[in-house]
């Protein structure tokens, strides 16, 4: 796979920032453009602390409003424990929405939804550990995958989502051992043989679930700890030396206590298997769905080498795909339709969309915007299932499966909520910033210019210039472009007066409704 | 009152209980009532955007002003021996020879100096005052938007569905109308082409072969099948036809007049129609400096006046002439003097043409004075308000109730006759009404019905005020007059109740009181 070599213009910026960021403005793309690939890819590359949730819901009975949760008690009284758990799971989800909305111009929140839907891991009815496992995924996310995998194997969130909590030597539970095998780290292959998926069997799995065994969750919801807490009991550990399968060469992992699950995952990881694996779901992610052969073994295959000689460091794994040959590829361009958050922020962060309602105004809206992503199929915090959405694994439709015939029509009527009237949310109005994001562009004064910096924000790919000429036309409403000029002149010198920032709005609305309901949006 | 308001007003929700009674089923007799009133309710608006500001002295001509003109605008002024005559006063652009034909079979009317007070000269903001109605910036809606949020709440949520399948308004092209924004949604639906009716889609959308390609034909497939008004357009469009012969392929606007005439004749319950021209914004080169009667502004002209003469002629032979109606707009006229380019610059009031079979022939209101000497920028000045003539084409047209009308405005309304060449006029049909009366009323024991009959048979119905009846009161044949018949009431319990008078041709009700 070669480094990237070609013309570095604000397309190959756009596709880059396209891919890594929920959403970039055009003059963070013109920024991209002059800082050059390399140190744009590096800064792009990092992944910055963000602050906690806070409460902002009434019905968060322990901590005030404004006050992070994350390591608070909960009410002893059942109902009131209920209800403060709701307030949280609000307050966790604006939280998400809102780090989309607000994220520096970096590759952090796509990294962590990248982990978030590769470990599947729903809500546990447990804010607090929902909170903790999605800043696990946040710290590791360009670090060290087989550490990431140790931590996340014994993190609370994933004992109780995949019953490690509950696994012990009287009842083994092979739920947790199986899916790390099949959908965690190696990742199941072709059955060749009953009980045998190419790269493991299940000897491993069994195996797998008597070495897991020992680890218990406590101070669930408490009314006292601060915190749902993971712990070994030996007592709870089968002690027995397990015997891996030929997959593993037939290595036995002998009794080890607490530490017995990270032997195992240093075996598994052994396997150069799992850094293929990983870096199949990192190219169906970042680049496209459809692995062809040639793209096996020449873009995989080299990634895959890196994340091995790097001892599985995530950071060179990504700095080499983002300065490909191949990941600028026109033949990648636009390959893959947007997911509903990644719509909505699509829309929302190069306009600069950002709601300024204050602290319960803002969570409020984030939490809209939240459940508004939910109803198109996307709940941040509750995936489908623990293999993650179907857009990032089902043959062959991939991404496709983010829209069918309920789902465009949502995506619709948000954009048109969203361009014109404003999406109401108790007594604040979320709408776009339609002035703020024209007075941002190149030139706005003019109408050619105006369209052609729209296009490179929010289309993968040139679109036909009669396409263009329908749009300008939108804008100007059909008139000269000087008309476009003197009008939006009139607006710059006294930008205050309603005469002439109406028209204005209007006309970007009209605009912006074309273009955010455009197929051509609907990619990255 | 209109039979329509009427039936609207007069707190008839309750007759349209469904039930039975001696075989006699209410709910079919609201509906008969509703659709006796069929009038207003398959008619069409058809408007005609002239963007970028029209200059209606290069349109319909003030020929008792010809001399002053010529001092105004020289370099511009078309040769009156060229123009075409429609009166002794006004006259035609030459192109203009298929509206002549119109003006002289009562196709066409033009309302004179037809603008606003204080004119705004900026296109956007004017425009913008042309499509809400309003002149008030903070006017969101469209003047048809809030027209249409009166009549049928809740859009978009509940809409389409079984009883509004089709698009309320329809915009050709890929924007939809500002005329039709109303309050949560837009009442128009773009369409580009109703055969092909992917109207999210602009024109250059292949599938390139590369995945992005495969996604965008996807998207694009979906979002047909989705488009349940696509669908309803479509299946319009084909099951509709198109007569006549006069439609030019090259002419822009008539070919997508000729879809309109396609859409309606083929059932498409669609009310408004909208298009747009662009290219009258004509500083420069409005005309060809080697032939006035040529150039850009001539050409516009011809191509609005042929499309719509063939829309007209395809409307006849459909026999869908008294349902259709249209109307031309810009957003403003331009100024009287021109300038040194052979153009002319932003002004202020203009013409407006209303076309069709059922308009109030003639010229409404006197040409525009133009001064012998140059005033620097002036325009002509505005006589009509715009608005009153949407006020009066919506109650001529869409019958709807002046009260009602009023509300969609912030000034008061003078009513013009714009379009009531084929309503039944208010004293028309007051006249058919049996101006019927009941008395005593309230009445604490048997009660009189008064009405005039045109002599044909009669059924008279007690019913309650669930609309149920309750007892057929009188059925026979009258001799034309007045005539009294006692109704026998001491029975009925105290309450509300009506007489229902009904004849092959008009049912009526009578509201009265037992006490």
């Amino acid at each position: 796979m070669q480094t990237y070599t070609g013309p570095w213009t604000k397309a190959e910026a756009a596709h880059l920032l396209r891919r890594t960021t929920f959403g970039a403005t055009n003059q963070q793309i013109l920024d991209a453009v002059s800082n050059g690939m390399n140190a744009t890819v590096a800064s792009i590359l990092q992944i910055p602390i963000t602050d906690e949730p806070l409460a902002f819901d009434a019905g968060e009975l322990i901590v005030p409003q404004g006050s992070s949760w994350v390591n608070a008690v909960y009410p002893a009284n059942q109902a009131q424990n209920q209800q403060t758990e709701n307030a949280r799971f609000k307050s966790l989800g604006g939280w998400v929405a809102k780090n989309l909305n607000q994220e520096q111009l970096c590759i952090a929140e796509k990294m962590v939804f990248f982990w978030q839907n590769h470990f599947g891991v729903t809500a546990t009815a447990e804010s607090r550990a929902m909170y903790h496992f999605l800043n696990l995924l946040r710290q590791n996310a360009l670090g060290n995958f087989k550490q990431l995998m140790k931590d996340v194997t014994i993190d609370p969130a994933m004992l109780l989502f995949l019953n490690g909590a509950t696994n012990n030597v009287f009842s083994p539970n092979e739920n947790y051992a199986r899916e790390l095998l099949e959908l965690f780290s190696i990742g199941k292959g072709n059955q060749i043989a009953a009980g045998d998926y190419s790269t493991y069997t299940e000897t491993d799995v069994a195996a797998g679930a008597k070495i897991l065994t020992g680890y218990t969750v406590t101070g669930i919801r408490s009314a006292t700890a601060t915190q749902a807490t993971a712990s070994f009991n030996p007592i709870l550990h089968d002690n027995s030396s397990k015997t891996l399968s030929y997959h593993f060469n037939g290595q036995v992992i002998p009794a080890a206590g607490a530490n017995e699950y990270a032997n195992f995952i240093d075996v598994i990881f052994n396997q150069n298997q799992v850094a293929t694996y990983i870096c199949s779901k990192i190219y169906r992610y970042f680049v496209n769905y459809d692995i062809t052969p040639a793209v096996q073994s020449d873009v995989i295959a080299a990634l895959a080498q890196t994340f091995i000689a790097n001892n599985y460091e995530v950071l060179p794994v990504m700095q080499q795909l983002l300065t490909s040959d191949h990941f600028y590829d026109m033949s990648v361009r636009g390959a893959i339709i947007r997911n509903p958050l990644e719509m909505i922020m699509g829309a929302m962060n190069p306009t600069q969309t950002i709601p300024n309602f204050g602290l319960v105004g803002d969570y409020q809206t984030y939490i809209s915007v939240y459940y508004v992503a939910d109803t198109m199929g996307q709940s941040y915090i509750v995936p489908p299932s623990v293999a993650g959405w179907m857009s990032y694994y089902q043959a062959p439709a991939y991404s496709k499966l983010w829209i069918n015939s309920t789902y465009i029509k949502k995506r619709f009527d948000i954009v048109s909520a969203l361009v014109y009237s404003g999406i109401p949310i108790g007594t604040n109005v979320l709408k776009m910033n339609h002035l703020g994001f024209l007075n941002g562009l190149s030139n706005p004064s003019s109408a050619p210019q105006v369209i052609d910096d729209i296009c490179d924000v929010f289309f993968p790919k040139a679109i036909d210039p009669a396409d263009k000429l329908t749009l300008k036309l939108i804008l100007t409403n059909g008139l000269p472009d000087f008309e476009w000029t003197i009008q939006y002149n009139d607006y710059l010198n006294d930008p205050t007066n309603t005469t002439y920032f109406t028209p204005v709005t209007q006309r970007m609305q009209a605009l912006m409704n074309v273009i955010l309901k455009m197929p051509q949006f609907q990619t990255i | 009152m209109k039979r329509r308001d009427f039936l609207k007003n007069a707190s008839l929700a309750s007759l349209s209980l469904p039930f039975v009674s001696n075989g006699f089923s209410m709910q079919a007799i609201s509906k008969e009532l509703f659709e006796f009133s069929k009038n207003a309710e398959d008619r069409v608006l058809v408007l005609i955007r002239m963007n970028g500001g029209n200059d209606g002295l290069n349109m319909v001509f003030p020929i008792d002003q010809y001399a002053n003109l010529m001092v105004q605008r020289p370099n511009i002024l078309i040769p009156q021996n060229q123009l075409l005559g429609l009166t002794n006063e006004v006259a035609l652009h030459p192109e203009m020879t298929g509206m002549q034909n119109m003006f002289n079979n009562g196709k066409l009317s033009i309302i004179q100096n037809v603008g606003y007070p204080e004119a705004n000269r900026s296109h956007f903001r004017s425009m913008d005052i042309w499509s809400t109605g309003s002149m008030d910036i903070n006017q969101t809606s469209g003047w048809l938007g809030r027209y249409f949020d009166s009549t049928y709440p809740n859009f978009p949520e509940d809409y389409p569905n079984l009883n509004f399948p089709d698009p309320f308004a329809i915009s050709m092209g890929s924007e939809v109308s500002t005329t039709c924004q109303g309050l949560m949604g837009n009442f128009s639906h773009a369409v580009n082409d109703p055969f092909n009716t992917s109207n999210l889609l602009l024109t250059g959308v292949v599938n390139d072969g590369t995945y992005y390609g495969s996604h965008i034909e996807y998207i694009s497939t979906l979002i047909n099948q989705t488009n349940e008004y696509g669908t309803q357009i479509s299946a319009s469009a084909n099951a509709g036809n198109s007569l006549s012969t006069m439609y030019d392929p090259l002419n822009s606007l008539a070919v997508q007049l000729k879809y309109i005439a396609q859409m309606i004749s083929g059932g498409l319950k669609t009310k408004v129609y909208i298009l747009n021209v662009g290219g009258f914004d004509t500083h420069d080169s409005q005309v060809d400096q080697n032939n006035v009667s040529e150039g850009s502004h001539a050409l516009l002209l011809k191509m609005i006046s042929d499309a719509v003469a063939a829309f007209q002629n395809d409307l006849q032979l459909l026999g869908l002439e008294e349902r259709v109606a249209g109307m031309t707009f810009s957003e403003f006229g331009r100024q009287i003097a021109s300038n040194g380019s052979y153009g002319t610059d932003h002004g202020d009031a203009a013409p407006i043409m209303l076309f069709g079979s059922c308009v109030n022939t003639g010229i409404i209101g006197p040409n525009p004075t133009i001064d012998n000497q140059i005033n620097e920028q002036a325009g002509v000045p505005m006589q009509i308000d715009f608005r009153n003539v949407y006020a009066s084409i919506l109650r001529d047209w869409f019958e709807a109730p002046e009260t009602s009308i009023q509300s969609l405005f912030e000034q008061s309304i003078t009513y013009l006759d714009v379009l009531s060449g084929c309503s039944v006029g208010i004293a028309e049909e007051e006249a058919l009404k049996f101006k019927a009366i009941a008395f005593p009323n309230p009445t604490p024991s048997n009660t009189t019905l008064r009405f005039i009959a045109k002599g044909e048979k009669y059924q008279v119905f007690v019913m309650n005020q669930e609309g149920k009846a309750l007892a057929l009161a009188f059925e026979g044949e009258l001799p034309a007059g007045q005539h009294e018949i006692p109704m026998e009431t001491s029975k009925l319990p105290a309450g509300n109740y009506y007489f229902l008078i009904s004849s092959n041709n008009v049912r009526e009700l009578v509201a009265f009181q037992k006490i």
